[in-house]
């Protein structure tokens, strides 16, 4: 009997239909695959690599706990190389060629802010830990959701720090001329002046600037009470640190968690110029009055020992943030599964995720997930295994 | 204040003075302003960092290597980004191949060596204090490098070819000089000024890939304040420009001492457009 072209096409409509409905039934033991875009290697990559650990470590447990109902997790990595124009190929390869079901990353912000429009646009969730303000909006991206503090959050903590535990009234607050530090500085003062402060000094220095004697000065005589930097920049941060040591001018340096890197301290004229500079850091994942840290974070170190993931090179807020990313997405796939619309559905209404970095809430007008209050000063010279004491006043 | 004005200001001002020398140096021998200046300052600093502070190895040896790393630059500059370009003189295509000499060796720094400023080491194991070796050594690098140039150029035979094919190329190679060698020579000589100005300056500017641009647009304006190819112009309007720099740090602050210093930049130029130490461009007619 001779085929039609119309009995064809039926019978070829019948065949795909046949195997997308056979589909399922295979899908089930498939993995689940989770695209993820750390920057592992180029200047920025020290964050992505503390990251990584953590998230090696949590995939680990999962899939050697059964995986997400049976099925285990792939984990599709593309380095960024910290690049913002690799992101973007990695994040186009991840949901166009390996069609995963939701990505996190980039882990650097200058890489998400050129990924989130991209993912948004092709509807695939994203979880992120990146801190400029723009980067989560529940209009314009209305799937990405960040695990970590915002810009705003990190300000608040150390104006809060400053006016309500140091009681200085009096401040300065100086960056360098970079975008970040500029737009940092235009954000943070009128908040510090909402609290009741008095911005006495407000500066924007070029980093490469050698000798800032100067505007130390100028501080020192508008009665400045504590200086605010605003800087990624550690030769810049430890200019500020060495001035102030040189001048024998006892006030605390609060801001930014540069101020408490290892290359900030390698740029310190004397040891002893590290006291009474307080860097921002994350309660979980410091050492109280004592050197204590909460319960979950004791057991998640006990869990880094067993692993014998090192901490000596790297920060522990980096690792613990890498570890609860993929255990929130995983608790998400594990009630609802892994289709993106219920992926977002089931974050939206998110209520305390226990992290070891932080307890994470969203809602569906609030991607920013990461609790105010958890965002801390710690002193810079405390650091040991990756973790920081509190600032003095902060209390048990 | 006027202490801290006058040392930091004499300082850095030495370090821009050796940048517009090492400008003077190569744009002598070629007629070429090649922008890889600020870059033989950065790599000074950053090779001296790795050197001594990374390898460990004796300050004396670092030294030698790192003024010998900025002589092979010079050389690599005269020959990738300067000899292609000097049949068309005329078309400035110099600004674009020694800009991107100078850009790629920047990002190739910043990648194998990180876009943290990284410590310098002390060179001399002296107690800190308010005449600090980070003040007096740009000052030293700086006597040493104009009285070596002023011997070279006077008192010797190839001092002399030099300053040969600066005044007439043409007539010098009629002459027979190598010209070509003399050129090479000349970016090698420019290449250790420039290391050296960084080296010198090191524990003051740090070991940043960023100090780069700085020292390209600093050490540009003692070369067109004190003329250009006029070295002791150079070193007057260096020396100017870094206790200015620093008064209007104290003064004005941030980046507005920037804008100071480009302000009266512009002014000095409008009213001598030759350079305060440069004659006018006679015209035959």
């Amino acid at each position: 009997m001779p085929l039609t072209r119309r009995q064809a096409l039926a019978s070829a409509g019948a065949a795909a239909i046949a195997s997308g409905l056979a589909r399922p039934a295979i899908a089930a033991n498939e993995p689940i695959r989770i695209g993820y875009l750390p920057a592992l290697t180029g200047p920025s990559s020290s964050t992505g690599i503390g990251i990584n650990r953590g998230i090696q470590l949590a995939v680990q447990e999962i899939n050697a706990a059964g995986g997400i109902n049976g099925r285990q997790i792939e984990l599709i990595t593309r380095d960024t190389q910290s690049e913002p124009t690799k992101a973007v190929n990695g994040a186009a390869e991840l949901t166009h060629g390996e069609k995963v079901s939701v990505v996190f990353g980039p882990v650097n912000s200058g890489e998400s802010l050129a990924v989130v429009p991209l993912l948004a646009r092709g509807r695939t969730p994203q979880v992120h830990p990146c801190w400029v303000d723009t980067l989560t909006d529940t209009k314009k991206y209305p799937m990405c959701f960040r695990n970590a503090p915002t810009n705003q959050q990190i300000g608040a903590a150390a104006n809060r720090y400053v006016v309500d535990v140091l009681k200085r009234k009096k401040v300065a607050v100086i960056s360098d001329t970079s975008g970040y530090g500029t737009a940092t500085v235009n954000a943070y003062v009128p908040m510090l002046k909402a609290k009741g402060a008095e911005v006495v000094y407000q500066g924007n220095v070029d980093a490469a600037n050698p000798d800032l004697r100067p505007e130390l000065l100028r501080m020192q005589s508008a009665g400045a009470e504590a200086i605010m930097p605003w800087s990624v920049n550690a030769g810049f941060l430890s200019r500020i640190i060495n001035t102030r040591g040189q001048m024998g001018w006892d006030v605390p340096i609060v801001g930014q968690t540069t101020l408490g890197s290892g290359q900030t301290k390698a740029l310190l004229e004397k040891p002893e110029y590290w006291a009474k500079v307080y860097p921002n850091n994350f309660r979980p994942v410091c050492y109280a009055p004592g050197g204590k840290v909460p319960e979950r974070t004791t057991a998640f170190l006990d869990r880094l020992k067993s692993a014998k993931i090192d901490m000596g090179d790297t920060l522990l807020w980096w690792i613990a943030l890498g570890y609860d990313s993929p255990r929130m997405i995983a608790e998400a796939m594990k009630n609802v599964g892994p289709e993106p619309d219920q992926i977002v559905d089931y974050l939206n209404k998110l209520k305390g995720f226990p992290g070891v970095y932080g307890d994470i809430s969203f809602t569906p007008d609030q991607h920013d997930g990461y609790p105010d209050d958890e965002v801390v000063m710690v002193e810079a010279n405390s650091l040991k295994d990756g973790a920081f004491n509190l600032a003095p006043g902060y209390g048990a | 204040m006027v202490e801290s004005i006058v040392l930091s200001g004499v300082a850095i001002g030495c370090i821009y003075a050796l940048i517009g020398v090492t400008y003077n140096v190569m744009f002598s021998a070629s007629r070429v302003f090649s922008f890889t200046a600020g870059t033989l300052g950065m790599l000074g600093g950053v090779l001296g960092s790795l050197f001594i502070a990374r390898a460990g190895m004796p300050v004396v040896v670092g030294f030698v290597l790192v003024l010998a790393a900025g002589a092979l630059f010079g050389v690599v500059t005269e020959v990738v980004a300067v000899r292609p370009v000097l049949r068309s003189l005329e078309q400035h295509l110099y600004v674009l191949s020694t800009l991107a000499l100078a850009l790629m060796t920047q990002q190739l720094t910043a990648i194998e060596w990180g876009t943290e400023s990284r410590p310098f080491p002390r060179l001399f194991d002296l107690a800190r204090g308010g005449f600090d070796q980070q003040f007096w050594l740009p000052m030293a690098a700086c006597i040493a490098v104009i009285v070596g140039l002023e011997l070279l150029y006077r008192r010797t035979l190839v001092g002399r070819a030099f300053l040969a094919i600066a005044e007439d190329t043409y007539a010098a190679r009629a002459l027979g000089l190598p010209e070509r060698r003399l050129r090479m020579a000349s970016f090698a000589l420019a290449g250790m000024i420039g290391a050296l100005a960084g080296f010198a300056g090191g524990e003051m500017l740090l070991a940043f890939f960023g100090n780069a641009p700085m020292l390209t647009f600093y050490g540009f304006v003692p070369v067109a304040l004190g003329g250009m190819g006029n070295n002791r112009g150079a070193m007057v309007a260096g020396l100017l420009l870094g206790l200015f720099q620093q008064a209007a740090n104290f003064l004005v602050g941030g980046i507005f001492a920037s804008v100071a210093v480009f302000t009266v930049f512009i002014l000095v130029l409008l009213a001598r457009p030759e350079g305060l130490a440069g004659a006018a461009v006679q015209r035959r007619v």
